[in-house]
């Protein structure tokens, strides 16, 4: 009776390993989870961090979410893009965000970009790879802007400008291009849009709008959507079924027998 | 012209000095040696008819065969060395085949003609392609058929020549029946006349008297294609003439 | 077949030896493209997008994988760009040799004739090509012909192949086929109605199918000629 009370012990269930390894030798397939072909980066401007994003989930080649969010939450001052397993960067993230609020309440302090970055490393290392998180790790702390690119084994690059998944190639040709030091707040916006803008256009796993978060030492602007870089498509013809078309293979009328336990009349005061 | 036999006489492939392929000339004569064979084109169809020379009682005439169906739509009667013929109208079939299976529709008379043609001259003493000879064939074809066109009719000589003609006559007779077939044929003839004037020609032009078994003709029409005439249906219009 | 199921639970304990993987060259690369053709009473529509693309790159925006073979026949064809370009390059000699030996221009029923005796002759190496054959027969009606890549085809009203071919099909069931709707009345399809459910079809596979996008080219068939539009997709 308690045992299903009880909290789980954490970590994850390794189980059904042996049977899905039978099961995948015997040829069944092997569920896919979602990978988010995607374009992310950032960069240190003057005041702080510019993170981007694009908005597209794609399951193989079919696009399965025309509007995601892959700009992740960790803590008021630090923010998280990632791409790989939708999955595990979710659960990544959050997870790391929960822990970092457990130790800003444990120190009272505001917490560190580096000790997200840290936390992420660490745990990503710990599952050699399996967690398929690529992430774009950036905030401002007491000891100003931080920019991180962190590997789903676990290694991570300290740098200006960082970008990752399918895109990044595209993105990083637009920053080593046009990255300067210490540029303005709306020179920032618009390199990282442009850099993003390059995933969406020639990266067939990017696509859709351009979310933007610009992070300063006192303010948080999470941009969703920053631009609509692709208008959905208007259709010509109208699409409605006149009534009936689906078709009614049998109905039944059923009554519901209800037994009158009980009756009382009462006076309720007026509204007034 | 041909009773001086020359050096250019030798190579079946030797232009004489005056521009002449003796082989290939002596090719077209060997034709009239061979029995006639009449086609008429109508509009209504086309039809073929050919002597059968029964030398001997002892003939089986039913196994002389002069008339060849082609394909469904195309039938052809020949005069001259019939044993070539076979080579000539293996290809025609050949390529007929081949058309319609590329190309899912009926191979066109002309374009059945023309590939046959190709045979023709493709005769010589080196390395023939498969089916060629070493000599020009001695055989006269007459191609008859329905395609897009409506009712068509073609002569190819051994030289590879083909035309199309409204009316021809080929093999030994063909001189006076070609002048009997001027004088006959008109446009607007029908099939069943055209069936009468070619049997009226070739009893002109015969030295046997003819009968249902001494002749042999197909017609080709829009809707039976390709038909050999019975003994039956011969001598129904024998005994019309 | 318990003992069968058994085994390769048995294995498991010494198949943690990786083996050496074979690596091999692939002849054949996938370039995407999706076509569509509509046959109508007395017209045909085919179109395709206009996208190249390999893995997650694109090659090009403005290749359409349409050719026009003859006055009223265009073929859509669509897989590895490379047997695409050679398998159209055959066809079109093929094409003109018909007409310098035969004095006329091919029948669509013959293209496609054509068209699945070249595709069968590769059978054990074959073009990687989708295609979809469209035009006028010799009774003045649109036609549609389908192919898979070795030589299997026959004649339809309306067919999607290529990378969106499987978002495509089950609207064009719905909506020309009049599929799963009750009293729905099969209505003869107008051409402006065609070439628009055409520009619509391609705008949602546009939203959804990675390969897809930049632009279809369409081609409208008539007894009269052809003409040939472009109308522009998300670029994404």
């Amino acid at each position: 009776m308690a045992a299903c009370a009880e909290l789980p012990a954490g970590g994850f269930v390794f189980e059904n390993c042996q049977r899905n390894k039978f099961l995948e030798s015997q040829g069944y397939k092997v569920p896919k989870a979602y990978k988010t072909g995607t374009t992310i980066c950032g960069l240190v401007y003057k005041d702080g961090i510019v993170l981007g994003a694009d908005t597209r989930a794609t399951e193989d080649t079919i696009v399965a979410d025309k509007n995601c969010a892959k700009i992740h939450y960790i803590s008021s001052n630090i923010y998280c893009c990632g791409a790989g397993t939708a999955a595990d960067t979710e659960m990544t993230t959050q997870l790391i965000s929960s822990e970092l609020e457990l130790h800003r309440l444990n120190t009272g302090r505001q917490p560190r970009v580096c000790t997200a970055n840290r936390l992420l490393k660490q745990m990503l290392f710990r599952y050699h790879g399996y967690i398929g998180a690529a992430l774009v790790l950036g905030g401002v702390d007491s000891t100003g802007p931080h920019l991180y690119s962190i590997w789903p084994h676990g290694s991570t690059d300290k740098l200006p400008f960082v970008t990752m998944g399918s895109g990044s190639l595209a993105a990083m040709a637009t920053f080593e291009d046009r990255y300067k030091a210490d540029l303005s707040r709306d020179e920032a916006m618009k390199l990282v849009r442009d850099a993003i803008c390059a995933g969406i256009f020639n990266d067939l796993g990017s696509g859709s709008n351009v979310d933007l978060c610009v992070i300063t030492k006192d303010k948080v602007d999470y941009i969703r959507p920053y631009e609509e870089a692709n208008k959905k498509g208007v259709r010509q013809g109208k699409y409605r079924y006149d009534r009936g078309t689906t078709v009614v293979i049998s109905s039944e009328v059923k009554k519901v027998e209800l037994e009158v336990i009980d009756t009382e009349v009462r006076a309720v005061p007026m509204e007034t | 012209m041909f009773l001086t036999r020359s050096e250019y006489d030798r190579g079946v492939n030797t232009f004489s000095p005056e521009g002449r392929l003796f082989q290939v000339e002596y090719a077209i004569e060997a034709i009239k040696l061979g029995s006639t064979a009449i086609g008429i084109q109508t509009n209504e169809g086309v039809v073929l008819a050919v002597e059968k020379r029964v030398t001997s009682p002892l003939i089986e005439p039913t196994s002389i065969e002069k008339i060849m169906e082609v394909d469904k739509h195309i039938g052809c009667a020949m005069s001259g060395l019939i044993a070539d013929s076979r080579t000539l109208i293996d290809r025609a079939r050949v390529e007929a085949q081949n058309h319609w299976f590329t190309y899912n529709e009926n191979m066109s008379v002309e374009s059945v003609t023309q590939a046959v043609s190709n045979l023709a001259l493709a005769f010589g003493d080196d390395d023939p392609d498969p089916g060629a000879m070493s000599r020009p064939f001695g055989v006269a074809l007459l191609l008859a058929g329905i395609d897009k066109d409506g009712p068509r009719l073609f002569h190819m000589d051994p030289s590879g020549t083909f035309i199309q003609y409204d009316a021809k006559a080929i093999g030994s007779g063909s001189e006076g029946a070609q002048q009997a077939l001027q004088e006959q044929f008109h446009k607007s003839i029908t099939l069943k006349d055209a069936c009468k004037s070619a049997l009226t020609i070739l009893k002109q032009v015969m030295e046997e008297k003819l009968s249902a078994t001494n002749v042999e003709m197909a017609t080709v029409t829009t809707d039976r294609l390709f038909q050999m005439l019975s003994k039956d249906e011969l001598e129904a219009i024998i005994k019309d003439l | 077949m318990e003992a069968m199921a058994m085994m390769p639970y048995q294995q498991e304990q010494t198949n943690h030896i990786e083996r050496p993987i074979q690596h091999r060259f692939s002849p054949y690369d996938f370039n995407g493209g999706t076509v569509l053709a509509i046959a109508g009473e007395d017209f045909a529509v085919i179109a395709s997008d206009t996208r190249l693309m390999t893995g997650f790159s694109i090659l090009a925006r403005d290749v359409p994988k349409t050719t026009q073979y003859t006055t009223n026949t265009v073929v859509g064809s669509c897989g590895f760009h490379g047997d695409v370009l050679t398998l159209t390059k055959v066809i079109q000699t093929r094409l003109k040799m018909f007409t310098y030996l035969h004095q006329k221009e091919m029948d669509t029923s013959s293209v496609a004739a054509m068209l699945s005796t070249v595709l069968y002759y590769r059978r054990f190496f074959p073009y990687y090509v989708y295609n979809i054959v469209a035009g006028i027969d010799t009774e003045g009606k649109g036609c549609v012909y389908s192919f898979d890549p070795v030589g299997s085809y026959e004649r339809e009203t309306y067919r999607a192949g290529g990378s969106a071919s499987s978002m495509l099909q089950p609207l064009l069931d719905n909506q020309i086929g009049m599929k799963n709707q009750e009293g729905a009345k099969q209505v003869p399809l107008a051409k402006a109605k065609a070439v628009a459910l055409v520009k619509d079809v391609f705008t949602s596979a546009a939203e959804r199918d990675i390969h897809t996008g930049d632009a279809v080219c369409i081609h409208v068939i008539t007894k009269q000629g052809t003409t040939k539009e472009t109308y522009p997709l998300r670029r994404d």
